[in-house]
């Protein structure tokens, strides 16, 4: 038995040689797989119990929702409430529109720059690559910053550029901030293709621009995938910059809209689950659809 | 007729020698091998040809044509390479059509031509196949369909077998061979293994340190090495040297050069070799008679190793009083065990002589350590 040998015994007294002796006593007992799921049940119904609480919220009615103590589960199901939201809110479609808009722009300008970026720091020798401090790695440094530092010089920028409260000035602001990611993302991809491929290409009569498109970009699709897809939640899901940079429905998006429920005098719930069932749904249905290539994406498929 | 000609090529990275003064030719129809120790430059010669290194200085001709700064695309040329490099989100028609596809061949012309290639690699069946479905010997001939199928004027291949099991080698190199009559196309083939150089090759380009150390068929790098470095490098198990010199002024018969450990008679050695100085002998394994009995000429040694082979038996010897091993090879039914002593002859045409300080071929009928490598010629 593992306790009984030297080296155990001199970790007896940590933490981990304590814990495997209940992972070794549920094991006798053949407890390991309730405990784990048990676990596993925790944690599933921890992340999407709030979840379940909003769309079910969205289809009760006010009082219903709102009823001491608390009803888990409610037998008056409505959904009225998602009319109600756009009577009472007729500038929501606006807000969904700017938030598609700033989303969908911002992303495709992040996937091609970050795309185009990366390759050239995997494949080109950069004489301002310093030693360890490589541009990839400097470019990811501007997510070390807190955004709240950024946005205030932004806002300066912005205001002079007349880029304040527009869907432009947001789909530029989130494409920066995205491109790190996609690099990032993206480096071990291209750094897996061997370099005879693109050489291939070339003697097959490809120039380098035509290989990039035609043979490295199919090559790396996984990637492409994985990183469109978190570009597009992280700019649909931003809400300091949107707050910061703009101030009506020209260019206000989706979650600007969710806070605005909640104003000094009261929180309109009912309407705020709806619209927050609203705002997630997008997302959740894209990332579901692709869910197999978001999978072989963030795993790094085998290239070859 | 001439069809690749490299003229003084040199390429350098940075300080470094990638290849040096590169002066060859390889003739239509002509199979050349560029064989050498891996860093030797052979890879960098065949990437200048092929337009994926930019040599340094000199010039490429294809045809008499001065191709050295054209792009890869417009030089009419095709490569195998040693990852092979399969397109692998196409499947192996799409991947062997590609090159024509990229020309702008259309789709029926195009799809007749892979057939007829497919037929030719006899990989017809595999066609609709995906590229990652195929074993090793299948997707090497789809490398080399798809680098035939443009019908190039001259065919590169970058140890294009390095990465495949050694039944299948030399099955594939068997194949090679055969496709490469067939086509009749002009082939510039990059290998470090000598036994596949010397299988293949109409012609050998032997190179070390950047340089080209000798040209010529198989068989004149077998027997008749430049130097002591392609001495040393054609032939398995490698050429023996040992450093000797003469047992006294005009003598025939050599001594280890600093001990006197080990004499043998070695006929007709070259006039060039002076009474004194010491020089490098160099005998093949095979080319030592093995007697178990002291006889005139002969040199004392004793056997370390015995390895039987069949129709042979590699022994490795010590000579007595010297700790140096050497290889030799002996018919089978020579009998001796570890710890024999045996008495090692050379035959005089089969020695080799070389400078001690160059490593350059002392020849018979030479006076001078003459450098220069002889350019090969077709058989």
């Amino acid at each position: 038995m593992a306790t009984d040998t030297q080296p155990s015994r001199e970790v007896g007294r940590t933490l981990l040689a304590g814990v495997e002796r209940i992972h070794e006593t549920l094991d006798s007992y053949g407890l390991v797989p309730t405990v784990t799921n048990g676990i596993a049940l925790l944690f599933v119904v921890w992340t999407l119990f709030p979840v379940y609480w909003m769309v079910s919220g969205s289809l009760r009615t006010r009082s219903d929702l709102l009823a001491t103590p608390p009803k888990l589960v409610s037998t008056a199901l409505t959904v009225e409430n998602y009319p109600e939201l756009f009577v009472q809110r007729p500038a929501f479609y606006e807000f969904l529109f700017n938030s598609v808009v700033v989303t969908v722009g911002s992303t495709a300008l992040a996937v091609l720059l970050g795309t185009a970026a990366t390759y050239g720091f995997v494949n080109y020798e950069f004489p301002y690559n310093l030693g360890r401090f490589h541009l990839p790695f400097l470019v990811l440094t501007t997510r070390f910053l807190p955004p709240i530092v950024t946005v205030i010089p932004l806002y300066v920028i912005f205001d002079t550029a007349n880029l304040l409260n527009t869907r432009l000035g947001l789909v530029l602001a989130y494409a920066a901030f995205n491109i790190p990611f996609v690099v990032w993302m993206l480096k071990g991809f291209f750094a897996e293709l061997p370099d005879s491929i693109v050489e291939a290409a070339v003697l097959d009569g490809h120039t380098e621009l035509g290989a990039f498109f035609k043979i490295v970009l199919p090559m790396v699709r996984p990637g492409l995938i994985a990183a469109t897809i978190f570009t597009v939640i992280n700019a649909w899901n931003e809400l300091l910059f949107a707050v910061i940079l703009t101030s009506n429905t020209e260019a206000q998006t989706l979650p600007v809209a969710l806070a605005t429920f909640k104003t000094a005098y009261a929180i309109q719930w009912e309407l705020l689950t709806v619209a927050g069932t609203i705002a997630m749904a997008p997302v959740l249905l894209f990332a579901f659809l692709v869910r197999e290539k978001l999978l072989r994406g963030f795993t790094m498929g085998a290239v070859r | 007729m001439v069809r690749v000609r490299y003229d003084d090529v040199t390429k350098r990275y940075g300080n470094e020698i990638g290849a040096k003064n590169i002066d060859i030719t390889v003739d239509d129809g002509e199979f050349a091998v560029l064989l050498g120790p891996s860093g030797c430059g052979k890879t960098t010669t065949l990437r200048c040809l092929a337009g994926l290194t930019d040599p340094t200085e000199g010039e490429i001709r294809i045809d008499g044509t001065d191709i050295t700064d054209r792009h890869p695309k417009n030089r009419d040329i095709a490569m195998v390479f040693q990852e092979l490099a399969l397109y692998p989100h196409m499947g192996v028609a799409a991947n062997i059509g590609y090159p024509l596809k990229v020309e702008g061949v259309d789709k029926a012309t195009r799809r007749e031509r892979v057939e007829a290639v497919t037929e030719t690699l006899d990989i017809g069946e595999l066609l609709d196949r995906e590229t990652d479905e195929l074993s090793g010997g299948q997707r090497q001939r789809v490398a080399i369909g798809r680098a035939i199928i443009r019908r190039p004027s001259v065919f590169l291949m970058d140890e294009p077998l390095a990465s495949l099991d050694a039944k299948l080698k030399v099955e594939m190199r068997n194949e090679i061979k055969k496709l490469q009559r067939e086509l009749g196309i002009t082939t510039l083939y990059v290998t470090h293994d000598q036994e596949e150089a010397m299988t293949l090759g109409d012609k050998l380009i032997v190179m070390n340190d950047g340089t080209v150390q000798q040209v010529g068929t198989p068989a004149e790098v077998y027997h008749d090495p430049a130097n002591q470095f392609v001495a040393g490098f054609i032939g398995s198990p490698s050429m023996n040297f040992l450093r000797v010199r003469r047992e006294a002024a005009g003598s025939q018969r050599v001594v280890a050069a600093n001990d006197a450990t080990f004499s043998f008679s070695v006929e007709r050695l070259p006039t060039a070799v002076g009474d004194t100085e010491p020089f490098v002998l160099g005998v093949r394994p095979q080319y030592f008679s093995v007697h178990q009995s002291p006889i005139d000429g002969a040199a004392k040694a004793e056997v370390t190793v015995t390895e039987p082979m069949g129709d042979e038996q590699l022994l490795t010897v010590q000579f007595d009083g010297d700790g140096r091993e050497i290889a030799v090879r002996a018919p089978f039914d020579v009998g001796v065990t570890r710890g024999d002593t045996i008495w090692l002859g050379i035959s005089g045409e089969r020695a080799y002589v070389f400078d001690v300080e160059t490593g350059a071929r002392i020849r018979q009928t030479e006076l001078s350590t003459d450098t220069a490598v002889p350019t090969g010629s077709r058989p």
